[in-house]
């Protein structure tokens, strides 16, 4: 198509929506609407997932080795039996009875947990480490307790460890699974119940987003294509007149297209207008009795929020006119008969 | 165009056409005719006879039910829907009812079906303003149509019909909306077109007319031509 004859299509589009002022006016403001409820629900959404977010290790296994602490103080089975002193009392401990027996065999077991899928990473932690976090955390001052456990290299009951970060939390409980799998390990400790509340929850909040969006789309799409079909029977007489004096579907088409382009594009820019309005409106308000820093800012998601809207503006413009156009322009019957 | 013209290839041609519609009525029946370049038609027959369904059908506005047409080379029954625009510019059609858009002046009503070729402003202004001129109306070119007489309406629609140069005029009744003196004066204008090479078919109910300009008569009743004072060889001149 000549560059003339777009020009002339585009301003013949505008000029439709201007002559059908009440009809465009009305379909902006109800494909504002719903953008706006769009919006909200993303808004929404971002903030849950923040908040969530902001849940301490929520994607963190703890994880302790076998070693010679978890046969005496933890509740590991030794791998062979322990002999006892004549007095009943356990005895010394054989070397066989646990695996982990230095730093090296710690890291070997580090390495195995690497290998594993979903991992993100493995921090080794090592029993004096655990100690020293334990000291600081719950036993400030309590220098007599604190001298008790530090007294010689047998009286820290803690065993080595690691500290685990999973890559995707919907694989949480099934990496735990593998990790008590490996020999070496005795104790996982993992909050599986929260991860996967978490993880339904994040995904109920994707369902819902996403038919919210769906539906929404749809009704854009009715209200564009009918806004489209308004226009179509307004100009009857002139397209029985294009189609007589040999103007191409496509060239019939286009004001409709653009007409519905624009009524899609205005309304995504005026949601998202109204949008970074009501965030402001709502920071404000909620600044007073929130931290701001709990509030995710307008701009982390902005763009992708207006490219949404656009998206939507865009799809329904183009798909509702297209459809009205095909359905009329493929029509039974007289096609130059205009009224 | 002329010197390609084989003067022995007919620039209309059906060939045992018929056309049924729908709902079963034999609009036309086994319709064979020829209609050469630079020729003045006039079709005639009662109502319900025909007539229009024969313009529809070269306008390719409906499809014959069996037969084949071909006009000015193309072969109306194999065209694409993207090649009956191209073939429509070929045509300068005229509605009884005029079709001017009410919203637009007689220039911007001519130069609409100029915009539809992509032509620029600058052939759509020279066009105009020549095709006005020849109907005798540029001193109207800035009159809306309810500000004209149902001859100048109809006078501008034949403007708009002429601006991309067809190759013919298809006219269904185009005085049948207007008085008998203007009715002489439009088809004046169609024979002073006719004239300058283009072929024109003319549908009219006016015996006078058909009485007053030695043309061509092709009748139709019930479907069928039962008259036809050209041969289509060579055309009545
Ligand atoms: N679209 C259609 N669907 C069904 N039947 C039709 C259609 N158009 C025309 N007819 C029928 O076909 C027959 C011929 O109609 P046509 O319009 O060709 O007649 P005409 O000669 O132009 O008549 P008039 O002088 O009244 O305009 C009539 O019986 C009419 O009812
Ligand atoms: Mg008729």
């Amino acid at each position: 198509m000549k560059l003339s004859s777009v020009k002339y299509l585009t301003g013949t589009g505008i000029k439709n929506m201007w002559v059908n002022k009440l009809m465009t006016i009305a379909s902006v403001g109800t494909l504002v609407a719903c953008m706006l409820i769009i919006g909200v629900a993303v808004m929404i959404a971002q903030n849950v997932t923040f908040a969530l977010k902001g849940i301490e290790q929520q994607n963190i296994i703890m994880v302790y080795f076998n070693d010679r602490n978890s046969v005496v103080y933890g509740d590991a089975t030794p791998l062979v039996e322990i002999p006892k002193n004549e007095d009943g009392t356990r005895g010394e401990i054989p070397e066989n009875a646990y695996l982990v027996h230095n730093e090296q065999e710690a890291l070997a077991i580090v390495a195995e947990i690497e290998k594993l899928d979903n991992i993100e990473s493995v921090e080794y932690v090592s029993k004096e480490t655990s100690l020293e976090a334990v000291m600081d955390k719950y036993l400030q001052g309590q220098t007599e307790v604190q001298g008790v456990l530090t007294e010689d290299e047998n009286s820290n009951p803690l065993s080595d460890g690691a500290k685990i970060t999973v890559d995707s939390m919907e694989l949480y409980s099934q990496t735990a699974e593998q990790l008590k799998t490996i020999s070496g390990i005795t104790t996982v400790t993992a909050q599986g119940d929260i991860a996967d509340k978490l993880v339904a929850i994040t995904d109920a909040l994707r369902t819902a987003g996403f038919w919210i969006i769906a539906i929404l789309l749809l009704i854009s799409l009715v209200i564009v294509s009918n806004t489209i079909r308004v226009t179509m029977y307004n100009r009857k007489l002139e397209i029985s007149i294009m189609k007589a004096v040999g103007a191409t579907n496509a060239f019939i088409r286009l004001p409709f297209v653009i007409e519905g382009v624009f009524i899609g594009l205005i309304s995504s820019g005026v949601a998202f207008g109204f949008m970074y309005l009501m965030h402001s409106a709502i920071v404000t308000e909620l600044g007073r009795v929130l931290s701001l820093s709990s509030i995710v800012p307008f701009r982390t998601y902005a763009l992708n929020l207006f490219a949404l809207f656009a998206a939507i503006g865009l799809i329904s413009g183009v798909v509702g006119s297209v459809i009205m156009m095909g359905r009329y322009l493929r029509k039974e019957g007289s096609e130059f008969r205009a009224l | 165009m002329e010197s390609l013209q084989n003067p022995a290839t007919p620039l209309i041609e059906f060939d045992g056409v018929s056309k049924t519609y729908k709902g079963g009525t034999h609009a036309l029946q086994d319709v064979n005719i020829k209609i050469n370049k630079g020729e003045f038609v006039f079709i005639v027959g009662s109502s319900g006879a025909g007539k229009s369904t024969f313009m529809k059908l070269i306008m390719r506005e409906e499809k014959p039910t069996t037969g084949q047409i071909r006009v000015n080379g193309y072969h109306l029954n194999k065209l694409r829907s993207k090649d009956v625009a191209l073939y429509r510019r070929t045509l300068g059609i005229v509605f009884q009812d005029f079709r001017l858009i009410p919203t637009m002046n007689a220039f911007e009503n001519v130069a609409f079906a100029m915009h539809v070729t992509g032509a620029s402003s600058r052939e759509i202004r020279k066009s105009v303003a020549g095709a006005l001129s020849v109907v005798g109306l540029s001193h109207k070119a800035r009159c809306l149509p309810a500000e004209m007489s149902g001859g100048e309406q109809q006078r501008v629609a034949l403007a708009r019909a002429l601006v991309n140069r067809p190759e013919m005029i298809i006219a269904d009744e185009p005085t049948g909306n207007v008085d008998p003196n203007m009715s002489y004066e439009i088809v004046e204008l169609l024979n002073e077109i006719n004239r300058r090479g283009t072929t024109v078919l003319m549908v009219t109910h006016e015996h006078q007319l058909v009485s007053d300009f030695d043309k061509r008569v092709i009748m139709i009743d019930k479907g069928k031509i039962v008259a036809d004072n050209g041969d289509g060889n060579g055309g009545v001149v």
